[in-house]
């Protein structure tokens, strides 16, 4: 096949599943909370009740799209744009197969982690533009919540960079052959997994939306199908954080040769969004300050002393 | 008491009135109201730390007024003593034209919202109270509702319409002004934000309203504005037969059932002078407890939800389901079974209830055990929990907190153990306690208390008395009617009964029973007529609320929603 | 990498713009339009709000971004010595030791400033009643 056309292929392909994902997480998310909550789900539309998630798009298309009038209307707009964007775009540069990648960027991880920091922009700015005061409160959740948690975040993957000598998704995966990163950087897995929770800002660290606080948080004056997109930014926030685990510490694409790739990295991130889900079942929501002194208190020393430790093995090991 | 007080004031400051229930009850001048009550709080003995209620009385169309020294209206302290959980009552009468007593808020900080009640629905003015103004009715009401001449009913008034400029009217009465607060709009460095929590939030727990006063998250202070759920319960009162007011003691506790047909009971039957037959008290202890579990399960769930945690309320929701099932078999109904009558219950037994207990009995030490290690035993929810909503057990008996709220406190003070009442003495059970009285120790206590109310319900089970479940008396309500087709007496008195109602002797007296959040109390007086005179209302969420400002200042919003649900309250346990 | 080819991305970038701007116009488009008293109005629980959102808000936000503005910014170098450990060998890891050793003082001069405490006033709230009086 033409190369050109294969990549174009593997380009909107991408782009194709994750929108699907998102709808379709939709469902799951549901159903599986219903399973571990004894109850039913959504069962009525369809088989299993899948074409629920035709129900809710077609409703949420023809709700109002309500701009209130005391927002600040450019940014009120802007600001779920910036969500569904930052989170597509980030996925660009993540492998999901050998040579399978939009962007096969050197400083892969960079770009990542410069993403996923813009997207807080669409929280913090939405918070803001409502003019609300719920949304405000949220908004500055965010905000914080983003300064702490961001920190450490990157300082998190610094191990891996060194045990892989490589900012370079790609090569990290391949790096990984003989083992996944997730023994020798079993700390550094777990501070990213609590970062990236945060900045997915999805239970327990749904801080900025906290329903039984503050309604609805950032979003509570958005309507119809901008509130939408926040919500399908989160689920594709939420499904780049499991493949940025999977590929840094899982292995990615790496399996037995007898399934595809492309499957292998699949179901390795549907597992780990099972996981979140799993996770927004189980825990209580910390306090906002609390939040914020454990991420500086214990998870930033931890990373530091990972990170440092890391460094001195790999040294001592090259001597 | 009496000589106590005559030494101390003067040979006629105080004359005594008999009542039904034994509480001594004296009459008081106006004048004297803060002394004596000091001097009852601090110096006398017993103590009497606690105001339990205060209330009026509307005493202008009473036909008997008895040997009492009473005027138009009349205002009624009730007080508590720690030990023994002796009452008293103090009366005072006071003339048509200008009602008005100094006000208590001096000595005890929870006469505020009591007076701030008898202030809206009697007129009767509080001098010197700090903020005198409408509690339960919407700021622009006019009249003073459990006034006789106030009307009842819809049909006496004229026909309700809200148009649009009375709807602005409304909202416009109901924003918050700081400065009738006496609260700043902003301090040196920065603007404190006022914040509604309620009336329409998730965080609430119904139609409920906190004001705070915000720096940052901090909370400055806060403000509940309640009276959303108000529904008229005591005026209803004065409206209903003895018997057919049951059904509105459901829905004062919407969540505690016919635990709220208990207290009122108990004081018609001490009126009526019954004696309720062994089988049917026990009945009534264990439909209570059922109660007491489904409530706490209620509480239970949405206490981890308000946490944050999404799961368990579901899984509580569930157990309560199965209870349901037990409470539907037995009464017909579920919430709200209105079960119990005077003189006894409903009805009997059904056939097989003791498989449907003992199967719920058997299931839920497991859950529960399930249930400690997923919410008690959550690190983020101790986290969220210690240290949270805090006070000591002078402060929770100073402002009225009973039941759970007070016992995580570390005084176990229990009315089912200090003086118990329908047959509690033959049970074995603990009063389960806690010492930090934080909101995750409140928490500790009423999990512990759905142990001990499955303990005391597998004794119903194993000891359950045979015999009739209605007292053999005229004024049981529905009387047995066995005798009716067989003498004319007995066929008189059923259909009279049944058709009007019973006439219960006059006085007074008041029925309290530890109910699943604090103690209840129906206060109420009879003219010798087939309705009440007076119903009076005390409950456990009003001084709750009360209370919650206090707690609140200093911590963060979050902490708020812990307070709010470790408080567990229900609106219109408050409004009534 | 030289062979990088970023046409896919400018692909996909448009995509995706594609996507979202159809999204917000179709919504805009299909929905709905009412107009009554109090729609307008900010949602505040259901109830007329007292003062608005823009008010000068407390400084312990602002001081969070500035401690975040710290770090963050010294860690970017942190990056640098980890993609490059093993051409700066054992001197470059002494160098990132001393660098982080400070880093770590900084962090705790915070901590025992307490600008990592939220609520540090948290004394034993005043229980004076619960309403005060009208001044």
């Amino acid at each position: 096949m033409n190369p050109t056309l294969q990549t174009l292929a593997v380009t909107l392909g991408i782009l194709f599943t994750l929108l699907h994902v998102a709808a379709v997480l939709i469902w799951v998310e549901r159903r599986l909370l219903a399973l571990l909550q004894d109850r039913l789900g959504p069962n009525r539309a369809g088989p299993l009740g899948l074409f629920i998630i035709v129900a809710d798009v077609i409703k949420i298309f023809t709700k109002e799209d309500w701009i209130p009038p005391f927002a600040d209307r450019p940014l009120y707009v802007i600001a779920p744009a910036i969500i569904l964007l930052t989170a597509l775009v980030g996925f660009t540069i993540v492998p999901v197969g050998p040579g399978m990648v939009v962007l096969d960027l050197n400083i892969g991880i960079l770009f990542f982690l410069a993403f996923s920091s813009l997207g807080i922009y669409s929280t913090v700015l939405a918070g803001w533009a409502s003019n609300s005061k719920y949304a405000l409160i949220g908004g500055l959740r965010m905000a914080a919540q983003m300064f702490s948690y961001e920190v450490f975040m990157g300082l998190s993957l610094m191990g891996v960079v060194i045990l892989a000598g490589s900012l370079n998704l790609s090569e990290i995966v391949e790096a990984q052959r003989g083992m996944w990163f997730v023994l020798p950087q079993f700390l550094g897995f777990v501070i990213f997994l609590l970062a990236g929770l945060a900045e997915t800002h999805r239970l327990p660290f749904d801080l900025p939306e906290a329903e039984s606080e503050l309604v609805a948080g950032f979003h509570t004056e958005y309507s119809s199908m901008k509130f939408g997109i926040f919500f399908v930014g989160e689920y594709i926030g939420l499904t780049l954080i499991a493949a940025m685990i999977v590929t840094l510490f899982f292995g990615g694409w790496l399996g037995p040769a007898w399934i595809p790739a492309p499957l292998v990295f699949c179901f390795k991130t549907f597992a780990f969004i099972l996981f979140f889900i799993l996770m927004r079942a189980a825990i209580p929501r910390p306090r906002f300050d609390q939040m914020l002194s454990w991420g500086w208190k214990y998870l930033l020393p931890l990373a530091l002393i990972n990170l440092i430790a890391t460094g001195a093995l790999v040294l001592i090991r090259a001597d | 008491m009496l000589t106590e007080l005559r030494t101390r004031f003067g040979a006629d400051a105080a004359v005594i009135q008999d009542t039904c229930d034994g509480i001594p009850t004296f009459w008081i001048s106006a004048g004297q109201v803060p002394t004596i009550l000091r001097f009852l709080k601090s110096e006398a003995s017993p103590r009497f730390p606690m105001l339990y209620d205060l209330t009026a009385i509307d005493e202008r169309v009473r036909q008997d007024h008895g040997d009492s020294p009473s005027d138009a209206f009349t205002v009624v302290y009730h007080l508590f003593a720690l030990e023994g959980a002796r009452e008293l009552r103090l009366k005072v009468a006071l003339p048509e034209d200008v009602p008005s007593v100094p006000t208590a808020t001096g000595i005890w900080p929870a006469a505020n919202w009591y007076e701030r009640e008898v202030w809206d629905m009697f007129g009767i003015r509080f001098e010197g109270h700090p903020n005198l103004r409408r509690i339960l009715m919407p700021p622009t009401w006019q009249g003073h509702p459990l006034r006789k001449d106030h009307p009842a009913r819809a049909t006496e008034m004229g026909p309700f319409s809200m148009p649009e400029d009375r709807h602005i009217e409304e909202e416009v009465a109901l924003q918050f002004r700081p400065e009738e607060w006496g609260m700043a709009r902003q301090s040196d460095e920065a603007d404190f934000m006022f914040l509604n929590i309620g009336p329409q939030h998730p965080g609430t727990h119904g139609v409920i309203r906190f004001v705070l006063q915000l720096d940052g998250e901090e909370i400055v202070d806060t403000v509940p504005d309640i009276g959303y759920h108000h529904r008229g319960a005591e005026k209803m009162g004065e409206r209903q037969s003895w018997h057919t007011y049951i059904p509105y003691t459901d829905r004062v506790d919407y969540l505690g059932g016919v635990m709220n047909n208990l207290p009122y009971l108990l004081a018609v039957e001490q009126l009526a002078g019954i004696r309720v037959p062994e089988r049917a008290q026990v009945i009534r202890v264990m439909l209570c407890e059922l109660f007491r579990i489904s409530n706490h399960l209620v509480w239970y769930g949405t206490y981890a939800q308000d946490i944050g945690q999404m799961s368990p309320v579901f899984y509580m929701f569930n157990d309560r389901e199965r209870l349901f099932g037990i409470i539907e078999a037995i009464c017909g109904a579920r919430m709200h079974p209105n079960w119990f009558r005077i003189g006894g219950v409903a009805a009997d037994l059904p056939a097989g209830w003791e498989k449907l207990v003992r199967d719920f009995l058997n299931h839920m030490p497991k859950v529960l055990r399930e249930y400690d290690s997923m919410v008690m035993g959550n690190r983020i929810l101790k986290a969220r929990t210690k240290g949270i909503g805090k006070y000591n057990t002078e402060e929770a008996v100073e402002w009225g907190v009973t039941g759970p709220g007070l016992r995580a406190t570390g005084l176990p003070w229990d009315l089912r153990k200090i003086r118990p009442y329908s047959g509690y003495e033959q049970f074995e059970f603990e009063v389960p306690t806690a010492h930090n009285g934080d909101c995750y120790d409140r928490g500790i206590v009423r999990v512990e208390e759905i142990r001990q109310s499955l303990r005391i319900i597998r004794q119903c089970l194993d000891h359950m008395p045979e015999g009739p479940v209605k007292a053999d008396h005229p004024l049981t309500t529905p009387p047995p009617k066995d005798g009716t087709m067989h003498d004319i007496e007995t066929l008189i008195t059923h259909f009279l009964s049944v058709s009007w109602g019973p006439v219960i002797p006059a006085g007074e007296a008041s029925g309290c029973v530890e109910g699943t959040k604090g103690l209840y109390s129906y206060y109420v007086t009879s003219e010798k007529s087939t309705i009440p005179y007076r119903v009076r209302i005390r409950t456990a969420s009003f001084p709750a609320m009360q209370f919650i400002p206090p707690i609140t200042r200093g911590h963060m919003i979050p902490d708020l929603l812990a307070i709010i649900a470790a408080t567990d309250f229900v609106l219109a346990d408050i409004d009534r | 990498m030289e062979g990088t080819q970023y046409w896919p991305f400018l692909v996909y970038v448009g995509a995706v713009l594609v996507v979202i701007v159809g999204q917000l116009l179709l919504s805009h488009l299909l929905g709905e339009r009412h107009r009554d008293r109090v729609t307008g109005e900010p949602y505040e629980s259901g109830i007329a709000p007292t003062g608005s959102a823009r008010l000068r808000f407390s400084i312990k936000f602002f001081l969070i971004a500035i401690l975040f503005v710290i770090f963050d910014l010294e860690l970017v170098f942190i990056f640098a010595w980890a993609i490059a450990i093993h051409e700066l060998g054992w001197t470059g890891f002494w160098g990132a030791m001393v660098f982080t050793a400070i880093l770590a003082v900084g962090l705790i001069y915070e901590w025992r400033m307490g600008s990592l405490d939220w609520i540090s006033r948290r004394s034993p709230a005043p229980r004076e009643t619960a309403v005060r009086p009208a001044p």
